[in-house]
């Protein structure tokens, strides 16, 4: 208990310390303006008044973006935790179950007007990607089953391939979408990206990404059953099918969230649960937050590597994390023996 | 192997050959060597009849030049002068290959900025010549039409045309090169998503032609996508954006809502102009500059209205 309350402190100070660097990094804007910034808004008003363009860059442009950052990050690792503890294998990530690939398509689909706007548009489109990554899932879940087994070898091609199809779906509706610069959004959906990044769009994907872990917190005792497998989870008392439903639901719901408003950001889900496994352990009340704070760190970081690679410019923050996590993913493929100890 | 075998591998060989043959130049046709801007040698009819362009500026070049009824069709996104809504059609981006060759060319022009020496292989392949220009400022867009003259055989009228371009560009160089005041502009290809250009670029002669200091001039990638933060800082003091005359300024300052302290949104200098005279690098570039200067320095022009001293 004492690790894991250092793990969050220290992670937590961690997460601080990089928000600040993550907030000074961009297109030049002196430390002491950044400092004047931050102490100006989150004092409501006290101090020095900032230069405006310093107050923009770093208030409305950047600080939107590492929050998004943390919620997307987080977000996704958790989940990821979630769909492994669900298939039982470290190699489940809502990226290569074909969940954000679904919720893209749902996503795009909307965006481009090929579904009706049944609430108001900042609800349709997470609702549309929900569906989407919910569809998605469930196809791959009920392609891998076969009776009360789960092939972990069906599920890995069957999400690969609703990926693909998913995208392909995407990139169809994309392009043949009559604007020039909707082009651009193939890009967006298919890779992902931080850059929309505003204050208002923050409060729904903060929302659904919270109650998820709320939720996944009650969950944790019949979680931590279910590693051990069905049948003794079941006779523990645990609800398999219902809580294995749920967490189906939780999973796209949490992701169709996350991607509305980032695209298909890919393997965060995979990487940070795995490592953060190796220090706190498998037990889901201790993995949960750890994971989410780690997975916002990581988010964090590689978003800031993407734009300091092409700095005025905009790089999808989706290839940095593939460029970590494919090697990640065939490591652990190779490693067949990898268990939950 | 039997001899029927060996007769029959002989006459597959012979059609071949006979089937190579086909395409190279028929000797009693005259041809030259010329070398294109690429410095590829290609071999070229003496006089060409009918000439393919693969992009919508070297058709207008090509018009300009003088040689328009030359022209075997347009490409599919063709659609100036007027004069190319009669000619037959063909796709580029794919390029259709199949089109092109039942056109029956006997020149093809491409531009590096669209198409790829791979195109050039399968129109070699072919036996077609495709002839490669390649421009990066209004000097050298003049230049091509110069060049499309000397290649399709009607070098005078493009001298000529190409003379008065010239001459309205040096008119609106001595309008703007007194000028103490050089706003600050960005160019802008899309509001939503900022495409600009790059170093290496014509644009930014075209704005300095029409008075304006190009903010992207020195910009290390070619076709960069900037962010909100890149404008912020460098305050441009004009936004001039290819997208349409109609433009509603409003709208830029509704993507970017943090751009509200931009100099030129603050102080409503945000202009869209005509696409096609900047996106496409041809004659038609002169007369965006002229416009551009229209909007760069709108006092210039309310006084030339006026009788001068010429």
């Amino acid at each position: 208990m004492k690790k894991l309350i250092l793990l969050i402190v220290g992670l937590l100070l961690l997460l601080i310390v990089s928000m600040g660097v993550a907030v000074s990094v961009g297109e030049e804007v002196a430390l002491g303006e950044v400092y004047r910034v931050l102490w100006h808004r989150l004092s409501f008003g006290q101090g020095a008044v900032p230069d405006a363009t310093a107050d923009r860059i770093v208030w409305l442009l950047r600080m939107p973006r590492v929050l998004l950052a943390l919620l997307v990050g987080g977000g996704l690792s958790i989940i990821g935790a979630a769909m492994q503890t669900l298939v039982r294998n470290p190699l489940a990530e809502p990226y290569i179950l074909g969940i954000s690939s679904g919720a893209s398509a749902g996503a795009s689909l909307f965006y481009l007007g090929f579904l009706p706007p049944l609430l108001s548009k900042a609800l349709s489109m997470p609702l549309a990607a929900f569906l989407g990554g919910l569809v998605a899932i469930t196809i791959v879940y009920l392609v891998a089953r076969s009776g009360s087994r789960l092939s972990v070898a069906r599920l890995l091609l069957a999400g690969v391939a609703m990926a693909a199809l998913m995208a392909s779906i995407t990139s169809f509706v994309t392009f043949s979408s009559p604007d020039p610069d909707k082009l651009r959004a193939v890009l967006f959906w298919l890779l992902g990206s931080l850059h929309n990044a505003t204050w208002t769009i923050l409060p729904l994907p903060a929302l659904v990404t919270l109650f998820g872990l709320l939720v996944m917190l009650g969950l944790a005792r019949p979680l931590d059953a279910m590693l051990m497998g069905d049948e003794p989870a079941h006779n523990l008392g645990v609800p398999v099918e219902a809580t294995k439903r749920l967490l189906i639901v939780l999973a796209a719901l949490v992701t169709g969230a996350l991607v509305a408003t980032s695209g298909a950001i890919g393997f965060v889900g995979l990487i940070v649960p795995h490592a953060v496994r190796t220090v706190v352990g498998v037990t889901h009340r201790r993995l949960l937050p750890a994971c989410f704070l780690a997975g916002a760190l990581f988010l964090l970081w590689a978003d800031l590597a993407a734009r300091a690679l092409l700095p005025s410019e905009q790089l999808p923050v989706g290839i940095i994390t593939a460029l970590c996590g494919v090697p990640f993913f065939l490591v652990l493929l190779r490693r067949s023996e990898y268990g939950f100890g | 192997m039997t001899v029927q075998r060996f007769i029959f591998l002989l006459f597959l060989f012979g059609a071949m050959l006979a089937v190579g043959c086909r395409n190279t130049p028929d000797a009693a046709r005259l041809t030259t060597l010329v070398t294109d801007d690429l410095g590829r040698s290609v071999e070229i009819p003496r006089t060409v009849e009918r000439v393919v362009t693969l992009a919508p500026n070297l058709t207008e070049i090509v018009f300009t030049a003088g040689a328009g009824h030359k022209l075997a069709g347009a490409t599919a996104v063709d659609n100036y002068p007027p004069a190319v809504e009669a000619l037959p059609r063909f796709s580029v981006l794919p390029i259709d290959f199949e089109a092109i060759v039942a056109l029956k060319p006997d020149l093809v022009l491409a531009t590096d900025q669209v198409n790829t020496l791979n195109d050039a292989a399968t129109f070699d392949a072919l036996g077609l010549p495709v002839y490669f220009f390649s421009y990066n400022s209004l000097e050298g867009m003049l230049q091509s039409v110069r060049t499309a003259g000397t290649l399709l055989g009607t070098s005078a009228r493009a001298a000529i045309a190409a003379d008065s371009l010239d001459a309205a560009i040096a008119a609106l160089r001595r309008l703007t090169d007194s000028l103490e005041t050089r706003p600050t502009t960005l160019f802008l290809i899309g509001d939503e998503t900022l495409y600009a250009f790059g170093q290496g670029n014509y644009i930014h002669d075209v704005i300095a032609l029409a008075g304006g200091e190009s903010i992207t001039v020195e910009f290390e990638t070619r076709a960069p996508v900037l962010n909100d933060e890149y404008v912020l800082t460098r305050k441009p003091e004009v936004i001039v954006g290819a997208f349409g005359e109609d433009y509603d300024p409003a709208k830029l300052l509704a993507l970017h809502p943090t751009w509200d302290i931009v100099p030129a949104i603050r102080n409503g200098r945000v202009y869209g102009l005509n696409p096609d005279h900047f996106l496409r690098p041809t004659p038609r570039l002169v007369e965006g500059a002229w416009r551009m200067a229209e909007r760069l320095h709108p006092a210039l022009f309310q006084a030339s209205e006026e009788p001068v001293e010429p």
